[in-house]
């Protein structure tokens, strides 16, 4: 889809502005940070680690409508999970991100994924697999089939990145918007009429709004 | 043609160096230097009186120096003179009008060099009045507070100063009276420890056989992954300061410190956030006091509650938090509430670090003073001062950017207005103190 970045003009008074919530998950030190001040800054620095929670916003203008995204980015260490859990509560996308140099980290990008699906009927958060680190090749422990092909199983999104080199990051936060988007018009058009309620739910969820 | 220009422009240049030279000499330095040379000297001489140094003659150089920093930046006396020959000649009036732009310019350029010499004359006064103070205040420490800590670390004289803040030369030794050594850990201790983490370490680099687990209950997994979280964090801790990184001074205290930690208490183990806590005391003590320092202020009710994420204790103290932030800044606390912030939004890191990642060192340090004096309450005062303190810009904002500002504070706040901002902070709600509503919320929630 063609993209149009328009400050905010006349037109944005027409278009709907779609404001999204999207976590970031995964074990400590596999680039969640940097995943996002890339995407957010287009820059790389070496991140302090996260305590607790931190926070980012950046909007694109699609042709479609105007989208705001507020990113939260989670604390990796496992024993910061009874608190995290609370910070996916209400996300419309999860970005579960793992290190292709260390296996351990796909695993437990494994473990989040369960922990939404528990938290989330199928329709209601887009989530995608990310492999970061690209710019580490040769110290790759897990092959790009080996996330593709889960990510396929499961119906998730799938890119490896690096926020280092800047490889495919704003690729996946703007394959997330589409995914979003189109789930938005899928809703506007045919409303199911089963699942009523997750969708009338999910809407209520996605704060839309006009400026 | 091409001679004859040559030659007349030439000509002119060498005039116009001439007449350069002497317009310096005429309009450029003689008054001002004189004017200029008094200020340093004698700020100078009064800075060497207060500190009590001795007078140290300047080099020529630095003479020099200091006298360019006091002229006009200027060129202006090529005003003053006639034109270039192959140039008609000024007129009178015009070179009368010239003159007197001229001098009105050097008076201005005097006016506002004496300005900004009074200013760093003012500067200069001010930092030699602080230094009076903390030397003052180090003897203070030194000889009366310290020798006679118990009788005195809770009198109203000493908790003033101490508000003040701790000078560094005694920081550390204050900070380790007052966290105290409940858990009686000695030197030897901190060795074994210190041993027992290396000999882990080894065997995990080797790859060796699984250790024995005695700490029973305790995964070697979960170890391993502590120790390996350990070595990513340490150079993520404090990077602008370069000296815990690989290769620093400080590197191997701050691993030998961590890993002696999860190896005497691995039922807490390594929790992110301990790495700025162990470098700030290092910076301030010797390694093993560092260390009993570590555990003994890690073993405080606040600090056990979040290192254990020991979820609805945590729950607790943002709810005794909430009571005070209600008190103090009502108008902040609806717009809080309406907008869903919570406050283990920015509580979490502020409270897992004491501060010591979200605000500047120094600042930190002194958060560190008093949270010494007045112990876990002290840690929320401060987050309230920091609410209180940016109150007007944070009403204007909504969710994401009050969670954005918060997570991430400003770098340059100004030290003498946050301290301020706490200290209008009252730890005082319907009558009952901190410690008597985080005591009722406790006790609701069994």
């Amino acid at each position: 889809m063609e993209q149009k970045a328009m400050p905010g003009t006349s037109l944005d008074g027409i278009r709907p502005t779609y404001l999204y919530k999207v976590v970031l998950l995964g074990s400590s030190s596999v680039g969640k940070s940097s995943l996002a001040y890339r995407y957010v800054k287009n820059d790389f620095k070496e991140s302090l680690p996260t305590v607790g929670c931190s926070f980012f916003t950046q909007t694109l203008n699609l042709e479609a409508g105007t989208v705001k995204f507020e990113i939260w980015d989670t604390a990796g260490q496992e024993k910061y999970h009874s608190v995290c859990h609370l910070y996916y509560r209400g996300a419309h996308a999860a970005l579960l991100v793992y290190d292709i140099t260390n296996k351990e980290t796909l695993n437990r990008a494994k473990l989040w994924l369960r922990d939404l699906e528990k938290e989330f009927l199928p329709d209601e958060i887009v989530i995608a697999l990310v492999g970061n680190k690209t710019d580490l090749a040769a110290e790759r422990e897990v092959a790009t089939e080996e996330g593709e092909e889960f990510a396929r199983t499961k119906g998730l999104l799938f890119m490896e990145t690096s926020a280092k080199s800047n490889h495919q990051v704003n690729d996946i936060f703007m394959a997330i918007a589409q995914e979003l988007l189109q789930q938005e018009q899928k809703k506007a058009s045919a409303p199911s009429p089963h699942g009523r309620s997750t969708v009338n739910l999910r809407e209520s969820r996605a704060r839309m709004g006009c400026c | 043609f091409f001679c004859r220009n040559l030659f007349t422009r030439k000509q002119s240049f060498s005039r116009f160096e001439k007449q350069n030279d002497v317009g310096w000499k005429l309009f450029g330095k003689v008054p001002l230097r004189e004017n200029s040379q008094k200020d340093p000297k004698k700020i100078q001489k009064e800075y060497e009186e207060k500190t009590g140094r001795a007078h140290r003659p300047l080099s020529p150089k630095q003479n020099v120096r200091k006298n360019l920093d006091f002229e006009p930046l200027s060129t202006t006396a090529l005003i003053l003179e006639d034109r270039p020959a192959n140039l008609p000649a000024k007129p009178a009036e015009e070179a009368q009008k010239h003159r007197q732009q001229y001098e009105e310019m050097v008076v201005q350029a005097k006016k506002r060099e004496l300005k900004e010499a009074q200013k760093r004359k003012k500067q200069l006064e001010e930092r030699c009045k602080l230094e009076d103070s903390i030397g003052n205040a180090v003897l203070t420490w030194n000889n009366e507070i310290l020798p006679n800590w118990e009788t005195m670390c809770c009198s109203r004289k000493v908790r003033e100063l101490w508000w003040q803040g701790i000078p560094p030369s005694v920081r550390g030794k204050v900070w380790s009276l007052a966290i105290g050594n409940e858990l009686n850990i000695t030197h030897e201790l901190y060795d074994i420890c210190l041993a027992r983490a290396k000999e882990k370490w080894r065997s995990l680099s080797t790859g060796g056989a699984e250790v024995e687990c005695e700490d029973a209950g305790f995964s070697a997994a979960d170890r391993e992954a502590s120790l390996e979280l350990i070595k990513l964090d340490i150079s993520r801790t404090f990077p602008n300061l370069c000296i815990f990184q690989q290769g620093g001074p400080y590197h191997d205290t701050l691993h030998s410190i961590l890993g002696a930690y999860t190896c005497y208490r691995p039922d807490v183990g390594y929790v992110q956030g301990m790495s700025f806590i162990a470098a700030v005391l290092i910076l301030n003590l010797d390694t093993a006091d560092a260390f009993i320092a570590f555990s003994n202020l890690l073993n405080k009710p606040c600090q056990m509650a979040f290192f254990r994420v020991d979820h609805g204790l945590m729950l607790t103290y943002f709810a005794a938090f909430e009571v005070f932030f209600e008190e103090n800044l009502p108008k902040l606390f609806a717009h809080f509430k309406k907008n869903n912030l919570t406050p283990d939004i920015y509580l979490i890191d502020w409270i897992f670090t004491l501060y010591s990642k979200s605000l500047p060192l120094d600042l930190a340090c002194r958060v560190w003073d008093v949270f010494c004096r007045d112990g876990e309450e002290f840690l929320f005062r401060t987050a309230l001062g920091i609410l209180k303190l940016f109150e007007d810009i944070l009403t204007k904002m909504d969710f994401i950017h009050i969670a954005q500002f918060l997570t991430k504070l400003p770098e340059d706040l100004p030290s003498e207005e946050f301290f301020a901002s706490i200290a209008a902070i009252q730890m005082q709600s319907r009558n009952k103190k901190w410690a008597q509503v985080k005591r009722m919320l406790i006790f609701d929630n069994r």
